[in-house]
């Protein structure tokens, strides 16, 4: 954050009255801290792409303090917090309806594409838009693909997408407008479950082929 | 022969869900949920000496008929809806309800919710700490889905208790339509020409009102920016999709959104954003932070007079 001496001023800004956002690539790190050692007046923080969104209730932080400590926060950080350590593989059977456009785009045939893609080291950026989807970042360019014109009613659970600079599963069904290349078997949201959450923010993750077109 | 505290559901009404004051897993993805008028929820607990968060049953625009089988103190505050037990049944007050008596509550001439309190809090699936219902993604409450017809929902038991004589003063009762204004504060995605456009006219609740969000009908200009990544969505977010058509986001919304959220409604009028019904027609007023801070402390500390009133009776008895 400083150098030769001079602090860079975080961006903080107000969203609504009982809201901050915190614009940082120190995110991410932000909220392990907020979480190891809260804040008073914060009810949660929610992260997505460099940013964390801070709810607060205004009747126990004023926004000024509670601005002027997340700075402080963000001062001590040291942006060298990784990932989880964990690594999931996560089992993918391509046959998805924009399979083809999506290698077409590449330049690779589809036995290639999935190879290209099962390659990539991808990580869980954050968690949000439905319980347990999770935004998977690493795609390198040319696996990029643009969302649909027009999103879909209906993607069925388990289908694996391409987004944007996002690859995805989508929990359960829902509306979408990603590019579905294939579908997993992996329950990614369970409230059965102890931890009803398959993954969290830092996790690795790779597709693995399980099947296929090409068997 | 002595059924245990339970009441059955003789008719579902329209939309009638297990609620309480919500979850806060929104960095998993999880939606907050929880009743959309918190006003309201926290007065009816308060009145049948439950704690603020309690469970209890959200109703919408037509209610629920409720069959007890066993002695009850219940409350019901919100919209104005026209309660029977038995004969008229008053709305903000704690009222006994005797084993084998039948609550029903058709409907409502203004406003879209209210919340039934029990003594004792209802039981229900409990996820992330909260037994509100999630619909969508169906857990929670009872089942993850709204009433039906022949369910059964038990309460939690509880010393019996003299239901207080106390009315909530009409100062307290969350506002409901035809016309509402709600305090709004501006966001960095709010030009100049947008926020006049929002803040200068009136628009009207479309039949697309639900617990996720109210979509108005009159489209305003929208900014259009493909590159906008998903952001988390505060409460009370106003978004504006492509066809420039604002969607009030409510409890049960999605985290994140890509949508450009030009306006937030003020946490105190949050509850008044959960009575929107269909035809409704709303206007935005500008306020600052200072404002929006100091409505809702009033707000808040009439509340906690009430609430500590009604936490004194019922230690008394």
């Amino acid at each position: 954050m400083s150098q030769e001496g001079r602090t860079t001023l975080p961006e903080i800004t107000p969203l609504g009255d009982a809201a901050l956002v915190v614009r940082s690539p120190l995110a991410r790190e932000l909220l392990a801290e907020l979480t190891a050692s809260p804040l008073p007046g914060v009810g949660e923080a929610v992260p997505a792409l460099d940013v964390l969104t801070v709810l607060y209730d205004p009747l126990v932080a004023p926004p000024e303090a509670l601005t002027a400590n997340l700075a402080a926060r963000l001062a001590e950080l040291t942006g060298r917090a990784g990932g989880t350590g964990r690594t999931l593989a996560l089992p993918v059977t391509f046959d998805g309806p924009d399979l083809a456009w999506c290698a077409e785009r590449a330049g690779l045939d589809i036995p290639d594409f999935i190879r290209a893609l099962c390659a990539v080291p991808l990580e869980v950026a954050f968690l949000g838009f439905t319980p347990g989807f999770a935004f998977l970042t690493g795609l390198p360019g040319e696996l990029r693909m643009p969302r649909l014109d027009t999103p879909r009613d209906r993607v069925p659970a388990g289908s694996v997408a391409l987004g944007g600079p996002w690859a995805g599963v989508y929990p359960r069904e829902t509306p979408g407008g990603w590019r579905i290349v294939g579908r997993t078997g992996a329950v990614l949201f369970d409230v059965g479950r102890e931890d009803p959450v398959l993954w969290r923010a830092g996790d690795r993750v790779t597709f693995v082929e399980v099947g296929g077109p090409g068997g | 022969m002595a059924e245990s505290s339970s009441l059955t559901v003789e008719r579902p009404g329209l939309l009638t869900t297990v609620q309480d004051a919500g979850r806060r897993a929104r960095a998993l993805g999880v939606p907050e949920g929880g009743a959309a008028d918190p006003v309201a929820r926290r007065l009816a607990n308060a009145l049948v000496g439950n704690p603020a968060g309690a469970a209890g049953l959200e109703v919408t625009l037509g209610g629920p008929t409720l069959r007890f089988h066993a002695d009850a103190l219940v409350s019901l505050c919100g919209a104005p809806f026209e309660a029977r037990l038995d004969g008229p049944f008053p709305l903000w007050r704690a009222v006994p309800v005797r084993k084998g008596q039948t609550l029903s509550i058709p409907g409502t001439p203004g406003g879209a919710r209210a919340f039934l309190a029990v003594r004792g809090g209802l039981h229900g699936q409990e996820v992330f700490g909260s037994r509100s219902t999630d619909l969508r993604t169906g857990f929670g409450g009872l089942e993850g889905r709204s009433l039906r017809a022949g369910d059964r929902l038990s309460w939690f038991p509880s010393a019996p208790a003299l239901p207080p004589r106390a009315f909530v003063s009409p100062d307290l009762h969350t506002p409901t339509g035809p016309d509402l204004t709600l305090r709004v504060l501006p966001t960095p995605e709010a030009t100049p020409d947008l926020l006049a456009v929002l803040c200068g006219s009136t628009f009207t609740v479309s039949g697309q009102a639900d617990r996720m969000g109210a979509r108005l009908t009159e489209p305003v200009p929208a900014p259009h920016d493909p590159t906008r990544v998903s952001l988390p969505n505060p409460p009370g977010a106003v978004q504006l999709p492509p066809d420039g058509r604002p969607i009030l986001l409510l409890s049960d919304a999605g985290t994140h959104g890509g949508y450009p959220t030009p306006l937030v409604v003020a946490r105190v009028d949050l509850p008044a954003l959960g009575q929107l019904r269909p035809g409704d027609r709303v206007k935005f007023r500008p306020v600052t932070v200072e404002e929006a801070h100091a409505a809702l402390l009033r707000q808040e500390r009439a509340l906690r007079g009430v609430e500590g009133a009604l936490r004194w009776w019922y230690k008394g008895v």
